[in-house]
C-alpha cells in the first residue's frame, strides 16, 4: 500500500525510528537549516520540527524524507533494511509498469482546505527557512516539486527546482537553462512572449519528489511513473488559477506564472554538489497567483550540501536508473549503473558486459550527448560489484591505463553550471569537458593473458574454496 | 535607528560608490526578514559614524561576506522586476534598463 500523502509518511518513520520531533522552538533564521545539515552529516533520522520562530504551532517544517537508504526503502514500501543494489532492481522493475494517474475533485483534495487569492497573497505566511548563512534569500522550494506544461503536446514535466522568496507575491528560481523547464519554455512560451503557468507543489507523497529529481525524457509525465513506484495511481487535482494538474494530497501549492519579459534575482545557493558556487541573478521570476494548503501545512525542505542528504540519494537511485535504461537503448552493452551518493551525481560507476576503449567512448558520448550532468565516468567489468566503491577503487587503480585508458570530450552550451570546478568564464558560457576512465581488460588481449584477480573466489578453484569454507570453524576460526 | 539591507554582486571589485539601481534585502528582524526590494539608491563604501543613512552589507556570488561595512541612503523605490528574458543577468539587466531610460 503506497503512502497517501507525507503525513502518512511521517506516522511511519516515526514508528520505525526514522524521525525525531523537534518541540523546542527554533529559528528559521539559519537555526533549522544548520540542524538538519548537521543531522545528515551525522546519518541521523529526519527531523519535523514543530514550533518555528515568528509562526503559529501549526506551521511546521520537516527535513530530510529521503535522506538515508532505509528512507527511500520505507517510501517504496520496502523494509528498512533493504540493500541498495536491492533498491534500484525494485525500482528498475516498477518502471516497466507506468500507471496513469486519476483526477480527482476539489472537494477530494486536501490541499484544497485553504485557498488564497488576490491580495491574500502572502508568502510570508509560510516558515520559509534561511537554510545556509550567505544564502541569496528564504527558499520556500527545496525539497519541491514543479510542474509545468507544453500547451502543444499536453506534455507535463515535473522538476526540482529551486525557488526562494523575492517578496510577498514575487517568488525567484533557479531550474537550470539547460532543464526540462527551460526547454518548454524556449519551445512555446517565449516565442509567443506568454507567461508560463507554473505550480510549486511542497509536500506531496515521497515517491512523487523522487521521480521529480529523474532525468525522465522529454515528452514524459512523471506522474505515470510516481503510479509505476507506488504501484498505483498517484491522485492529482487541477490547479484554482490555470489548468495545471497537482497531487492532491500535497501540503503547499504555490500557483503562479514565469513572465517571458521581467526577471528577479535568484540565489546564490548552497547546493546539491555541496558547494555554495557563484550561480547568481540568472534564473526566472515567478509572479504568484495563488497558493492553496492543507489545515496545519508542513513544508517539506533540504537543507542541501555535501553528501549523503536526500538530494544525493534520490539522485542516486533515479538517475541511476535513468542512466541504465538510456544506456541499454543506445545499444551500450550495459551490465549496472550506479551513482554513488558521494560522488553527487558527477562521478559515475557503470559496469559493462564488454569493455574496451570503444565501448567507454560510447559511454561517454551518452553522457555528453545533450544537457551534461556528469563530469567522470568509471567504466567496469561486470565482474566488479559496483555497489561495492572499494572494488571500483580497486579496479580503477590497477586496471585504467594512465596513457590509453582515458577519454575525455569537450563541449559548450550544455555544460552543469553547478560544478564547482567550472570557471565564471566557462559557466557563463556553459562550457566544459567531461572524462571516461576505462577500468575494463582490452578486449583484444587473448584470455590467456588477462591478469587473474587474487581474491579468495577467483584465484582459487571451486573445490577448494568449497573446501576451505566447509573447514573454517574446525580451523578454530571464526 | 539605523536600517540594516544586504546586498550581492558578483566580486566585490564590481562594488562602487556612487548613484545606483540594485536589488537590496531588508535585515529588520521578524518574518519578513530578506524581503527584496528593487531602488535607486546613493551608496557609500566609508560610511563615518555620523553618517545618516543606513548601513548596506554587501555578499558576494558565492554568498561571502565582505567584512566591512558600507552606507546606502534609499532614495527612491523602484518596481519589484526588471525587463528581461528567463536566464538573462539581472546585473546586465539593470545597467541596459538604465541605458534605455536615457
Amino acid at each position: 500500500m503506497a503512502f497517501q500523502d507525507h503525513r502518512d509518511f511521517i506516522e511511519t518513520l516515526k514508528k520505525s525510528g526514522d524521525l525525531v520531533e523537534l518541540t523546542k522552538e527554533v529559528d528559521w533564521d539559519c537555526e533549522v537549516g544548520a540542524i538538519g545539515r548537521r543531522m545528515y552529516e551525522m546519518g541521523g533520522p529526519s527531523i519535523w520540527f514543530k514550533k518555528v520562530k515568528d509562526y503559529p504551532e501549526e506551521y511546521t517544517i520537516y527535513n530530510g524524507s529521503q535522506g538515508t537508504w532505509r528512507r527511500v526503502a520505507i517510501s517504496m514500501g520496502l523494509p528498512p533494511e533493504t540493500p541498495v543494489r536491492e533498491i534500484y532492481r525494485v525500482y528498475e522493475e516498477r518502471l516497466e509498469k507506468p500507471i496513469d494517474p486519476v483526477i480527482v475533485d476539489k472537494k477530494k483534495a486536501p490541499c484544497k482546505e485553504n485557498i488564497l487569492l488576490g491580495d491574500q497573497i502572502d508568502l510570508y505566511r509560510f516558515p520559509a527557512p534561511m537554510i545556509h548563512e550567505g544564502d541569496g534569500g528564504r527558499y520556500i522550494g527545496t525539497w519541491d516539486l514543479v510542474v509545468t506544461k507544453d500547451p502543444e503536446t499536453g506534455w507535463t514535466n515535473w522538476g526540482m527546482y529551486r525557488f526562494m522568496i523575492h517578496n510577498k507575491r514575487w517568488m525567484a528560481g533557479w531550474p537550470q537553462s539547460t532543464s526540462q523547464l527551460a526547454h518548454q519554455m524556449r519551445k512555446y512560451y517565449l516565442p509567443r512572449n506568454a507567461p508560463m503557468p507554473v505550480a510549486l507543489v511542497i509536500g506531496a507523497d515521497p515517491i512523487a519528489h523522487m521521480v521529480a529529481t529523474a532525468p525522465i525524457r522529454l515528452g514524459e509525465d512523471e506522474a505515470k511513473f510516481t503510479g509505476a513506484l507506488r504501484k498505483e495511481p498517484i491522485e492529482l487535482v487541477k490547479c484554482e488559477t490555470c489548468d495545471l494538474l497537482v497531487p492532491a494530497h500535497s501540503e503547499i501549492v504555490i500557483e503562479g506564472e514565469i513572465p517571458t519579459d521581467q526577471i528577479v534575482p535568484d540565489g546564490p545557493f548552497g547546493e546539491y554538489p555541496g558547494y555554495r558556487s557563484g550561480t547568481m541573478a540568472e534564473g526566472v521570476g515567478c509572479r504568484v497567483k495563488a497558493i492553496t494548503f492543507r489545515n496545519n501545512p508542513i513544508l517539506t525542505m533540504i537543507a542541501l550540501g555535501v553528501p549523503i542528504d536526500d538530494s544525493s540519494i534520490a539522485a542516486s537511485l533515479s538517475a541511476g536508473i535513468a542512466m541504465k535504461l538510456g544506456l541499454k537503448h543506445r545499444g551500450i552493452p550495459v551490465e549496472d549503473v550506479y551513482v554513488p551518493p558521494e560522488g553527487v551525481t558527477h562521478l559515475i560507476y557503470v559496469s559493462v558486459k564488454k569493455g574496451g576503449t570503444q565501448v567507454t567512448k560510447d559511454v561517454l558520448d551518452y553522457f555528453t550527448a545533450r544537457r551534461v550532468m556528469v563530469s567522470k565516468v568509471i567504466v567496469l567489468d561486470e565482474d566488479v560489484d559496483i555497489f561495492d566503491n572499494g572494488q571500483v577503487l580497486h579496479a580503477f587503480a590497477t586496471k585504467c591505463h594512465p596513457g590509453r585508458g582515458i577519454v575525455v570530450e569537450h563541449y559548450e552550451g550544455r555544460a552543469n553550471s553547478l560544478t564547482p570546478f567550472y570557471s565564471p568564464k566557462e559557466r557563463e558560457r556553459l562550457k566544459g569537458a567531461s572524462v571516461a576512465f576505462d577500468s575494463t581488460w582490452p578486449p583484444e588481449w587473448p584470455p590467456e593473458i588477462v591478469p587473474v584477480k587474487a581474491s579468495f573466489k577467483t584465484i582459487y578453484s571451486k573445490e577448494i574454496q568449497e573446501k576451505v569454507i566447509q573447514n573454517w570453524k574446525s580451523y578454530g576460526l571464526k | 535607528m539605523k536600517r540594516e539591507y544586504q546586498t550581492f554582486v558578483r566580486q566585490f571589485k564590481d562594488f562602487k560608490e556612487g548613484k545606483m539601481k540594485l536589488y537590496i534585502k531588508d535585515l529588520s528582524p521578524g518574518p519578513r526578514k530578506y524581503d527584496t526590494k528593487q531602488v535607486l539608491a546613493e551608496i557609500f563604501s566609508n560610511p563615518g559614524k555620523n553618517f545618516d543613512g543606513d548601513i548596506l552589507r554587501i555578499r558576494s556570488e558565492s554568498g561571502i561576506l565582505l567584512p566591512q561595512l558600507w552606507g546606502i541612503k534609499i532614495l527612491e523605490e523602484l518596481p519589484e522586476s526588471v525587463s528581461g528574458k528567463p536566464w538573462e543577468d539581472v546585473f546586465k539587466a539593470i545597467k541596459n534598463h538604465k541605458m534605455e531610460k536615457r
